[in-house]
């Protein structure tokens, strides 16, 4: 018997499992796949949007209503977790500071505020006054450079400063004869310096003068110092821009925390689903592990279970609207789908507000505040209370909920 | 103001129109159709797509089967790229009652619509998916047909043979000399300019529409009732024959297979306004019923899209041209000589998808009637341009077109495998259009991403291939995400509720599209 089981690979379970093995539990991390951090942009959102642009997400998190995730978290405890996380992955993958937001051009050209972002981004801070060459690689299909740049150039910074942006294209095959690679194809490449250089050869033909020259986030799968030996060759700072997945940055933070998990000692379940649990009374005693040779029960004595939100599957809704947690069966903020889904695209969608409720402590309670198991914690995106990609607060979400839960397990030794 | 000069005028851009403008361009009359939006935006790309052999109207409406059965050939003939030779069954659910086949088969053959029993461990082998308990099979010759391809189609000939098409047209106002039709005022809406268009003829083929159009000429109001019908596309060929309830035509009874998805249709129910037609939820569970009917687990496949259509309904005994004796009942023709002592007009009302060919035949005869003209009508014959091979639509069509390219053209929506150089041609050919003027020749996002992958990057190639500046493809893409999402919520469940919290993740979540700077005005074509 494990002291915990976790439920789930994205930036919650893999961050708990670290947490917990750190404490000197311990642990199995079992997933279906790999988590969300593929989809993701590899930035570390704490609070972006509440509802208007966020420039100091902890003391924003102090004003949000009790039912956010944050609000039971509490801003103190949110910017710890961060920061602890930003100490294991260190300044290499993760830099800024969670009391203050940066903003960030997108692959379409709007201004993103986060927290914490790889340093490859960092040079991307949009400032009053900046210059920006947005170079484009013509066999990319998902870093419209002339887009980007065009947007950028009509938008005022958030410090109320004009910028100036313009675009150019390189033409470089990472593999010959491939007309539709993805990012990564690129990634892998860049990891070879050689490439790396005749890349920033290319760049720095075409990128003009500018204060910053933004790249596609493709600097280095396994590398993490492309972006250095890039800007070096070119003679200008460079910035990645994070794509639509699969995304590079997500890659990068998800290869870095698992093989940390790895080396913690954490057991690593990886393709099969779990798809229920036995329990004495509340207390939940294993977990049923769909394995190739039939269900297989995991015990432990804990568990924390991060299996996302709606968009991961961990909440579903029937075709007649109603909404369930098929693992355990949790109790959710709402059953019925119907009067949440809203006719109108730009605006709130409350649906994907819904989720499981949970104490202070981080385990599911009824409508009542009751808990429902004594031994089971949630983290993640199937806590309640935030449209997590509308006010980009998933990832701050995800890791403080994480921490909170390995703390509770360990009752706050480490 | 701009003027230009015609022998007729065709108001409406739906296939109606189209087959109208053809028709009269290929009889050497000099023709310019003029649509309010783009090609296929109304009825005609919101149906099933069922091309109809027949079967469904042998009980209910014996003229309208043969009718059908005679211009599902004709349009395999002169429209076969927008063709799939899917077949089709008629079949008897558990519950339904089993004499109906008797009528049918009574019916079909009194109609000339080919028909043929087929044992039911027959049908279960071809259509594994089907209710085991049905009763009985018939054979039939349905097909699915892409309204799009369609009108696109006829549009291209109608071009070749000297018509104008012009797309975002929005008539104004019909003007008279005396008791003569004599122009139509109309507003170029992408160059924001009147354009006077003198003609000797106008058809009003605006179908839902067409009474607002006859309105603007100062007949009296013409009744149109827009009988709004709902549809489901759902992600898979969940068959691949088109599944017709054996039962007097009722709500709910066809399951169509069209491209990569299976349409289940339809509900019929009175509207005022066709341009604004709900798509309750109520009638989407009445869709999933009627599809666990046929198909057991129906409810749990992944439902993609939804949309509502109208049909174009028109009450108005009062006159009518001489000759009906050969129109279904489902076809009207006023005619505003006798109606209204308005000469030079006709407004055409009714009629289906399947028989739009022989609806223009009748409506150009009527034209030639009253122009003491004697042009015989040719549209039968010749195949229409992207057909001239006659090799009918397959599904694997874009598979085989990308068996060339696949290795130098990037696939821009992976969901249709829609390529680079298909977007960047059509771009150029039609530069005003919008990303759903493109999605419908293209099916540019119509697949289980719904946009969430291809989007941007066709808003990006918009602007790189300079046909739209950035803050035009930003409203492009803006303009696209809310348009989708029109037809998804409605049918929010299972699987897609996964995808569209993915896609949000996109496009709220990395890109933050929501904050992309605004133009003053939302761009809105």
């Amino acid at each position: 018997m494990k002291d915990a089981v976790v439920i789930g690979a994205g930036l919650a379970g893999l961050t708990a499992a670290l947490r917990l093995a750190r404490a000197g539990k311990s642990v199995t991390l079992v997933t279906k796949g790999p988590g969300g951090l593929h989809l993701s942009q590899g930035t570390v959102d704490i609070l972006g949007y509440a509802p208007d642009r966020v420039a100091a997400p902890l003391e924003a998190v102090g004003s949000l209503p009790a039912e956010h995730p944050h609000a039971s978290v509490g801003a103190e405890a949110v910017g710890g977790a961060v920061s602890w996380l930003a100490a294991e992955l260190g300044p290499d993958l993760l830099v800024g500071d969670p009391a203050r937001n940066v903003n960030l051009p997108t692959a379409v050209g709007s201004i993103r505020p986060t927290a914490l972002a790889q340093p490859s981004m960092m040079a991307g801070e949009v400032t009053g006054g900046k210059t920006f060459s947005v170079v484009g690689i013509k066999q990319i299909k998902d870093f419209p450079a002339d887009l980007i740049a065009g947007n950028l150039a009509r938008s005022t910074a958030p410090d109320g400063g004009a910028l100036t942006a313009r675009s150019a294209w390189i033409d470089l095959p990472a593999r010959k004869g491939e007309a539709d690679p993805t990012p990564l194809t690129y990634a892998r490449a860049m990891d070879d310096e050689a490439f790396a250089a005749t890349f920033a050869k290319a760049v720095a033909a075409v990128a003009g003068k500018a204060d910053v020259v933004a790249l596609p986030a493709v600097l280095g799968a396994k590398r993490l110092d492309v972006w250095r030996q890039v800007a070096e060759l070119i003679g200008t700072d460079v910035c990645e821009i994070p794509m639509p997945p699969p995304s590079v940055p997500g890659i990068r933070l998800y290869d870095a925390l698992l093989a940390k998990v790895r080396d913690a000692g954490v057991r690593f379940v990886q393709g099969s689903r779990i798809t229920g649990f036995e329990s004495d009374g509340d207390t939940v005693t294993s977990v049923t592990l769909a394995a190739a040779g039939g269900p297989r029960p995991l015990t432990a004595r804990s568990f924390v279970f991060a299996p996302g939100g709606f968009e991961s599957g961990a909440v579903d809704v029937d075709s007649k609207g109603g909404i369930t947690e098929p693992v355990f069966g949790l109790p959710l903020t709402a059953s019925d789908a119907t009067p949440l889904i809203q006719s109108v695209y730009w605006g709130p969608h409350p649906l994907f507000e819904v989720g499981v409720r949970t104490d202070a402590a981080g385990r599911p309670t009824d409508a009542g505040g009751a808990v429902v198991h004594p031994n089971l914690y949630v983290a993640g995106g199937l806590i309640a209370g935030a449209e997590r990609w509308r006010e980009k607060s998933g990832d701050g979400v995800a890791v403080a909920t994480a921490v909170r839960a390995a703390d509770q397990i360990t009752g706050g030794s480490r | 103001m701009k003027r230009l000069e015609t022998d007729v005028v065709v108001i409406g851009g739906g296939s109606t129109g189209l087959g109208v403008v053809r028709d009269a361009a290929m009889r050497g009359y000099r023709a310019v159709l003029l649509e309010r939006v783009d090609l296929g935006q109304g009825t005609t790309g919101r149906f099933h797509g069922l091309l109809h052999s027949g079967g469904r109207y042998v009980v209910s409406d014996p003229g309208s089967a043969t009718e059908c059965a005679e211009e599902n050939a004709i349009l395999r003939r002169i429209q076969a790229d927008a063709v799939e030779d899917t077949g089709g069954f008629f079949v008897t659910l558990a519950g339904d009652d089993p004499a109906y086949a008797d009528q049918f088969l009574e019916g079909a053959k009194a109609t000339g619509v080919p028909a043929v029993e087929i044992p039911v461990a027959e049908a279960l082998r071809r259509e594994p998916r089907l209710d085991p308990r049905i009763q009985r099979a018939i054979e039939v010759q349905d097909g699915s047909v892409d309204g799009w391809q369609l009108v696109w189609g006829a549009a291209r000939s109608a071009m070749n043979h000297g018509a104008k098409v012009l797309t975002y047209h929005r008539v104004t106002k019909i003007e008279r000399e005396g008791d003569r039709v004599s122009a139509v005022m109309c507003r170029d809406e992408k160059n924001g300019e009147d354009v006077q268009i003198d003609c000797s003829f106008v058809l009003n083929c605006a179908g839902p529409w067409a009474g607002q159009i006859a309105t603007m000429a100062g007949a009296d109001p013409v009744a149109v009732i827009p009988g709004r019908g709902i549809m489901v596309a759902m992600n898979h060929r969940l068959v691949n024959t088109v599944i017709n309830r054996c039962v007097y035509p009722t709500d709910g009874d066809i399951l169509v297979p069209v491209h990569t998805v299976s349409v289940i249709g339809t509900t019929d129910v009175h509207e005022t306004d066709p341009d604004h037609l709900p798509i309750p939820r109520a009638e989407v569970q009445q869709m999933l019923d009627a599809g666990e009917a046929m198909i057991p687990g129906f409810r749990k496949a992944r439902a993609l899209h939804a949309w509502s259509g109208s049909r174009p309904l028109i009450k108005d005994d009062r006159v009518s041209v001489e000759d009906t004796r050969h129109m279904s009942r489902g076809m009207a023709v006023i005619d505003h000589s006798k109606r209204d002592g308005l000469k030079g007009m006709l407004t055409i009302g009714g009629g289906k998808l399947t028989t739009y060919r022989l609806m223009a035949e009748h409506i150009v005869d009527a034209m030639n009637d009253q122009l003491g003209e004697n042009r015989p009508c040719t549209t039968a014959e010749e195949p229409v341009p992207g057909s001239e091979d006659r090799k009918l639509y397959t599904v694997t069509h874009r598979l085989g077109e990308r068996e060339e390219d696949r290795l130098d053209d990037p696939i821009i929506c992976e969901c249709e495998l829609m390529s680079r150089s298909m977007f960047v041609e059509l771009l150029h050919e039609q530069p005003n259009a919008t990303l759903d003027d493109l999605r419908r020749q293209l099916r540019l996002g119509m697949g289980p991403c719904q946009g969430g992958f291809c989007a941007a990057r066709a808003a990006g190639l918009a602007c790189s291939e300079q046909v739209a500046d950035s803050e035009r493809a930003t409203g492009l893409l803006r303009l696209f995400l809310k348009h989708r999402w029109i037809g998804i919520w409605p049918i929010l469940y299972g699987q897609q509720v996964r995808q569209t919290a993915l896609d949000h993740w996109i496009f709220a979540g990395t890109l933050d599209v929501e904050h992309l700077p605004q133009p003053e005005e939302e761009i809105v074509r």
